[in-house]
């Protein structure tokens, strides 16, 4: 007993020593995160910070996020999995598609700002410069909440609740479109000048900024413009919908000054590096070697693990290296066509003879798109144009001569061969029904990248997101130089893009909105701005009214055949069938209330004072 | 130690209980609630799924509206557990003036509903003839509330019961301006050839208010 009484003595001496040693037990840093201090006086804490909300910026379609959606409107239908057909059967549009609430980041935003101001002890000059990005990042995310709902409430600050059982302090109303325009090209003039990062071309500098003005200012004038010329107006009566038409001029001004100031000041240059001009189109967006285009991009990297599968899902079936994935996107025939001929005639390919009596035979199936603009080299891979330097040579079948008219005969497989010998199926298809496979008859080249192992999952692609690039500012400026009534100007501009693309020196002398609007198709096609053009000019409801009788509204495949009449001269020569692509089945259906989203009732649950848009 | 061991026959004993109750407490709803799209006691034709109406509920933590679409012969139906609900019309959505009422529907049961709007413009004295391969068309537009003006009256036709100017084979357009309203209107117009071969065209006349992306049909009849 003795013996025990001693080491429970020793023992509790020993707990009574050892708290003693250490009186600040209960008051150490925390070992697994960092605290404001440490962040806000740190240039590599905050830049992560920055790095971090860089990361979380909205986007509709873009390599990473909802990128599926390019097949959801004319540009392109869904050839990939069969169980995302849906995008190829979309009845309508949904209403609170597009839809976007993000306060949480507009929040994590606010709160930066206001500790950079009040913890950090950080020099002021590098304090400004960060709060200057994060009001860029802020500005940023406001353009896309209004370009999709309309007005929303702008919050700056920090909202603190109280705690006293009434938060209708804390409810703001939504501010008007206008305000909400007016704001984020303010902020963006202000920050212009204490941005810094000279030559970034993906964090935010003085001409990224302007871009964003210019692109903000061209969208509120043109909804300023066009709401206003419609038979009734889309418009709320506190303005949370609807800018008035005497502002469309003053809007216009702005994007045109911004854009000119980025074309003259920005040292930037349309891309010339590759002589061949499709190759260089491609090159335009993806190239990161000094390209001297890009203006704000997102970046990957792949000895970072930052990069996407976004070339493993798109790219063209016969040069895919993985043993799935492959052609999810694919270009309707629509958009081929709208790429102009060189000498400026309309982009229709010829397939049939003038009364329309027989096909058009040609020697090889690229034959077909000879002479066209370079761009649709370089947005589109289409039936033997070369990708990854092999041919992507795509037939569908063969068309037999029976003695009075031909017999088109398909496979069933991929990569068949015909009973002359011949192939009958080319292994990139196209294909009616087989998944994996194009079935408009055209693969994606834009954004989809060409270095080998890319289209693997283990590899994947490290291609850059474009968010702006200078053909877009050259096609701004001249928008809102031919809505001020600068046609002259606005001619310049749109032949300068045009001369890059093959199409000579002053390849228009007279121009009109429709001009514009079709180079603005073809120069940023896949770049996510068709949306956005066809909802600010107030012609969605127009291109997709949901009808099958609308062209516009549907997407249709080019099929190339060989034909199959031995003895003849046209044996072994190439005819094209267009047809309604076979897995598209529901027009585009884009209604009034489309315009703008669906804010949902959650939202105003909480917040009675937020009115619901137009048709809602 | 009596008592320890009575415990485990208690847990037991509530498993028991627990286990007997019904796998899902809430009975699915039994209820109908249907309606019709009505002016002076005629049901409007509308396009399907063009024009939905709202039901509300107070009284639950989540407060959201029932949807609940419009056929194209203007009527609706629902089914929904008994109870008192708030129906509302979507402005702008509709062919008629705004009704910023709510109307109160108290649901036991089954109800049937009449909600009575106040069109811009409304067909009248249709009627539709063929003769070979054209249709003869005669039908009145009256101004109900001519605050909007009238865009245009258009014939379409179609192969199917639910034909509208989403949906069609050929339509025939009068802009406004060959319109008196409430003159009738008389044209003949050819079938267009995918229709013309069939033994039945669903014809329908409907008429656009400026401003107001539905229409206000006649109902889809065939020929």
């Amino acid at each position: 007993m003795k013996f025990y009484k001693k080491y429970i003595l020793g023992i509790t001496l020993l707990g009574v020593l050892s708290t003693s040693c250490d009186s600040e037990w209960l008051d150490r840093e925390p070992p697994n995160i960092l605290v404001d201090d440490q962040v806000w006086n740190d240039t590599k804490l905050v830049t992560g910070v920055l790095s971090n909300y860089y990361d979380r910026l909205p986007a509709h379609t873009s390599l990473t996020g909802g990128w599926v959606d390019f097949a959801a409107y004319d540009e392109a239908m869904w050839s990939g999995y069969s169980g995302n057909d849906w995008l190829n059967n979309l009845v309508t549009y949904d209403y609170g598609r597009w839809g976007l609430w993000d306060y949480g980041l507009i929040r994590d935003i606010n709160l930066a700002i206001d500790k950079l101001n009040t913890l950090s002890t950080l020099p002021a000059e590098q304090r400004t410069q960060f709060i200057s990005e994060l009001r860029f990042i802020r500005a940023w995310v406001y353009f896309d909440h209004v370009k999709r709902m309309g007005g929303v409430p702008l919050i700056t600050e920090e909202l603190i609740y109280d705690f006293g059982g009434d938060p209708s302090y804390l409810q703001y109303p939504r501010n008007t479109e206008a305000e909400v325009y007016d704001f984020v090209i303010s902020e963006m003039e202000d920050i212009a000048g204490t941005l810094g990062n000279a030559g970034s071309k993906t964090r935010a500098n003085r001409f990224t900024a302007l871009a964003v003005v210019s692109r903000a200012a061209l969208y509120a004038g043109s909804l300023a413009k066009y709401n206003s010329a419609m038979s009734a107006p889309i418009s709320l009566p506190g303005g949370e919908v609807g800018i008035p038409a005497a502002r469309a001029a003053a809007y216009f001004t702005k994007a045109l000054a911004a854009s000119e100031t980025i074309l003259k000041e920005g040292g930037y240059a349309l891309y010339r590096s590759n002589p061949n001009l499709g190759e260089n189109f491609y090159e335009a967006v993806i190239s990161k070697n000094g390209n001297s285009e890009v203006i704000w991009a997102q970046d990957f990297l792949l000895s970072a693990d930052k990069r996407h599968g976004f070339t493993y899902d798109n790219v063209a079936r016969s040069a895919r290296e993985d043993n799935l994935g492959s052609s999810a996107i694919t270009p309707g025939l629509n958009l081929v066509e709208e790429f102009q001929y060189l000498d400026g005639t309309p982009g229709i390919l010829k397939t049939r003879t003038a009364d329309g009596s027989d096909y058009l035979y040609y020697e090889k199936v690229s034959d077909l798109f000879a002479n066209k603009d370079a761009r649709m080299y370089g947005t589109i891979i289409y039936p033997g144009a070369s990708f990854r330097g092999q041919e992507i040579f795509m037939q569908a079948g063969v068309a037999v001569w029976n003695g009075s008219t031909y017999d088109l005969v398909e496979s069933n497989g991929l990569a068949t061969e015909y009973s002359d010998g011949g192939v009958l199926t080319s292994a990139a298809g196209p294909h009616r029904s087989i998944q994996e496979v194009s079935n408009t008859g055209f693969y994606l080249r834009k954004y989809v990248d060409n270095a080998v192992g890319s289209s693997t999952r283990g590899i994947r692609s490290e291609v850059w997101w474009v968010r702006f690039r200078l053909g877009e500012i050259y096609l701004n400026a001249a928008e809102a130089a031919f809505e001020l009534g600068q046609n002259g100007l606005a001619l310049t501009y749109v032949n300068a893009l045009r001369e890059r693309a093959g199409f000579g020196t002053n390849s228009l002398s007279d121009l009109d909105i429709t001009d514009i609007r079709h180079e603005r198709r073809v120069e940023l096609a896949f770049e996510d701005h068709v949306v956005w053009d066809y909802k600010r000019w107030r012609i969605a409801h127009e291109k997709w009214s949901g009808n099958p009788n609308n062209p516009e509204s549907m997407i249709y495949s080019l099929y190339p055949y060989r034909v199959v009449r031995p003895g003849d001269e046209r044996d072994g020569k190439y005819v094209f069938v267009k047809s309604v692509a076979p897995r598209f089945r529901a027009p585009r259906f884009f209604q009034m209330a489309n315009y703008y989203s669906l804010i949902g009732q959650n939202i105003i649950d909480a917040n009675p004072k937020i009115v619901r848009n137009p048709f809602h | 130690m009596k008592l320890i061991s009575f415990k485990p026959i208690l847990i037991l004993l509530l498993g028991l209980l627990a286990a007997s109750c019904e796998f899902d407490n809430f009975e699915a709803p039994k209820s109908t609630l249907s309606g019709r799209i009505v002016y002076n006691g005629e049901t409007l034709g509308l396009r399907s799924t063009g024009v939905q109406v709202e039901l509300w509920q107070r009284g639950y933590d989540l407060f959201q509206k029932i949807p609940v679409y419009v056929d194209q012969d203007g009527s609706f139906s629902a089914v929904l557990f008994d109870g008192d609900y708030k129906m509302t019309l979507i402005r702008g959505n509709g062919p008629w003036l705004d009704k910023t009422d709510s109307i109160d529907v108290q649901v036991r049961g089954s109800k049937m509903l009449d909600v009575e709007v106040s069109p811009y413009y409304h067909i009248t004295n249709s009627s539709v003839s063929r003769s070979g391969n054209n249709l003869n068309v005669t039908f009145t537009v009256n101004g109900v509330n001519t605050s909007r003006a009238l865009e245009f009256a258009a014939i379409y036709m179609g192969r199917t019961i639910i034909t509208d100017a989403v949906r069609n084979e050929g339509r025939h357009l009068l802009t406004a301006q060959n319109i008196t309203l409430g003159t009738p209107v008389t044209v003949q117009i050819p079938i267009p050839a995918s229709l013309a071969g069939r033994q039945e065209v669903f014809v329908r006349i409907g008429a656009k208010t400026v401003g107001v992306p539905e229409l206000i049909y006649t109902q889809s009849e065939a020929y």
